[in-house]
């Protein structure tokens, strides 16, 4: 009588043992990747059009790509670029975005 | 003997009994198993003609396929006789162009600028219609480093007649007819020595503050220009570098302008703090447009003993688009009047809150040494606000159209005047070019030149950048 509870004891035990491995694993498996604090995000490199947005209706009303030709706009972006006093990175970017839609 | 006659005997009795045999033999094929053997050659005989008609027919399609084989290796050889005349023309050409021909213009001439025309009173004169300005602006492009620009402004102004009156004979002078003033506002070499560095040579609009390189007509949004900005040079012949350093990938920079000019001279040649003009006013002695380096005679020469250093440092910060903050701190310094010395300190910054809101303004002071006044210290301010009712989102076209704009600005010559000035208008954006400005202005004059001025006006404006 012992002997078949020790058994039944036992075949509990190692059930219960089974269901906790298998839900530790449940866990493991959805658990997310642990998160370093002390790394930022890398910031992101804004795009002609933000440039565009942010540096050019500071002085003066935005003019449309399209008002423009391709031709135009590389040479009003220099003298953008003098008088604005804009980085070459950003004036570059924007040119790129202004000749995407400029004018024939 | 015996073996040959036997086996002799042995093949003719062989021969007899197969006689014997064969009707017998051949009375064993039964009519059944006859008209199966009957029925199977006929059978083969009709398949082995439908295997002709399908061979003929196959013979048939290859001389088909033979004939556009033939057809094809000609149209082949046409083509690679083509192929080969055009290698030879190619081979032919690129013996008379050059190794590397030129893919795309490297020259552009653009011209872009402004353009106004007012209608204004000021109190106790008649109300008058006025070409304001034309400016255009001249682009040309050389390469991807080099650029040439040069403004002008021609502007529209009565003549003057002198005589005698037939009736009364007294003297006259009286504006007639009209004339045509065209100055040069600038007119620079720009050279874009790397991504830091533009080296601009000629005459240049001076980077003292930030209104005059952003002043030109549509840009302003009130008609009149601030009071202190008088104090300054506008332009100045010399060199300059200036540029621009990224701050991180947020749009944030570093700006800076380093340039050496002539420097302001004197109207009359002394040191005093004021001269009189042709008609006997009290002006400034200052003459801030001038001393280009070209002498009336035609020599070359700077009107003071040294040229006049200056530079602008500039931070600007925007935290989104729209949302910006700019500050700038300027300076020059130099002669005016031989020895004499002239220095000035500016300091402006300009906000943007959302695309509707922007604040700006300048604080210009200078100094100046003068032979009959000692240091005098001209100085103003200006601070300027403008919103656009579009922020209201009142789903009203004319009203999502309007800017409200509004400035105070005051000015001391010190030379015994100040002017303070207060400043409503409006800017209607017809597009984004074309603008119908307003705004009237209430003057409050003070010191020995307060009768000289209105104490209000008001002007209407239309305004066109292109």
């Amino acid at each position: 009588m012992r002997s078949s509870l020790t058994n039944k004891r036992q075949v509990v035990l190692a059930g219960a043992l089974a269901l906790a491995c298998v839900c530790f694993s449940v866990v493991l498996a959805h658990a997310e990747p642990e998160k370093k604090t002390d790394q930022k995000p890398a910031p992101k490199k804004l795009t002609g059009a933000e440039l565009y947005a942010i540096n050019c209706n500071r002085c003066h009303p935005e003019r449309y790509a399209t008002e423009f030709t391709a031709a135009q706009w590389k040479t009003i972006m220099i003298h953008m670029r003098v008088r604005a006093n804009l980085p070459a990175a950003q004036a570059k970017e924007i040119l790129k975005f202004l000749k995407e839609d400029a004018g024939n | 003997m015996k073996i040959s006659s036997f086996i002799s005997g042995v093949a003719a009795a062989a021969c007899v009994l197969g006689m014997a045999l064969t009707p017998h033999a051949a009375a064993m094929i039964s009519d059944e198993d006859f008209n199966a053997l009957k029925s199977m050659v006929t059978n083969q005989d009709q398949r082995i003609g439908q295997l002709e008609k399908l061979h003929e027919q196959d013979q048939q399609t290859h001389q088909q396929d033979q004939q556009t084989i033939q057809q094809l290796q000609q149209q082949l050889g046409e083509t690679q006789t083509l192929a080969t005349n055009a290698e030879q023309k190619a081979e032919a050409a690129a013996k008379i162009q050059p190794a590397n021909p030129v893919m795309n213009a490297l020259h552009n001439f653009t011209m872009v600028g402004d353009a106004e025309v007012q209608f204004g009173q000021a109190k106790g004169q008649n109300s008058s219609f006025v070409l304001a300005d034309f400016a255009p602006i001249f682009l040309y492009r050389a390469n991807d480093n080099i650029l040439f620009e040069a403004g002008f402004d021609v502007m529209l102004q009565n003549g003057s007649a002198s005589g005698t009156n037939a009736v009364t004979t007294a003297p006259y002078t009286h504006d007639a007819g009209s004339s045509t003033s065209v100055s040069l506002s600038f007119a620079q070499l720009d050279y874009l020595l790397n991504d830091y560095v533009t080296v601009v040579a000629g005459y240049m609009i001076l980077p003292l503050g930030t209104y005059q390189e952003r002043g030109a007509g549509w840009l302003n949004k009130i008609p009149d220009d601030p009071l202190a900005v008088d104090f300054l040079p506008a332009s100045g012949a010399g060199v300059q570098l200036r540029g621009a350093v990224p701050v991180g990938q947020s749009g944030q920079m570093l700006t800076y302008s380093v340039y050496g000019v002539n420097g302001p001279s004197s109207v009359d040649g002394s040191a005093n703090a004021t001269t009189l003009d042709a008609n006997g006013n009290s002006i400034p002695n200052l003459d801030l447009a001038g001393n280009v380096g070209l002498l009336n005679s035609g020599n070359n020469a700077n009107l003071n003993n040294k040229p006049s250093g200056g530079g602008r440092v500039g931070w600007f910060y925007p935290w989104q688009a729209h949302y910006d903050l700019e500050l700038n701190v300027s300076g020059q310094t130099g002669t005016w009047a031989g020895n004499y010395l002239w220095s000035a300190l500016v300091v402006d910054a300009a906000v943007h809150i959302s695309p509707y809101l922007e604040v700006k303004g300048e604080y210009i002071n200078t100094w100046q040494q003068t032979a009959n006044a000692g240091n005098i210290q001209p100085t103003g301010w200006w601070v300027q606000a403008g919103y656009k009712l579009a922020g209201l989102d009142l789903d009203a076209p004319v009203v999502n159209d309007l800017e409200l704009v509004g400035r105070y600005d005051t000015a001391n010559d010190a030379m015994g005047s100040t002017t303070d000035r207060t400043t409503a208008g409006f800017v209607y954006y017809l597009t984004n070019t074309l603008l119908l400005e307003g705004d009237y202005e209430w003057l409050s004059n003070r010191g020995l030149n307060a009768n000289g001025l209105p104490s209000s006006l008001f002007i209407v404006q239309l305004s066109y950048g292109f």
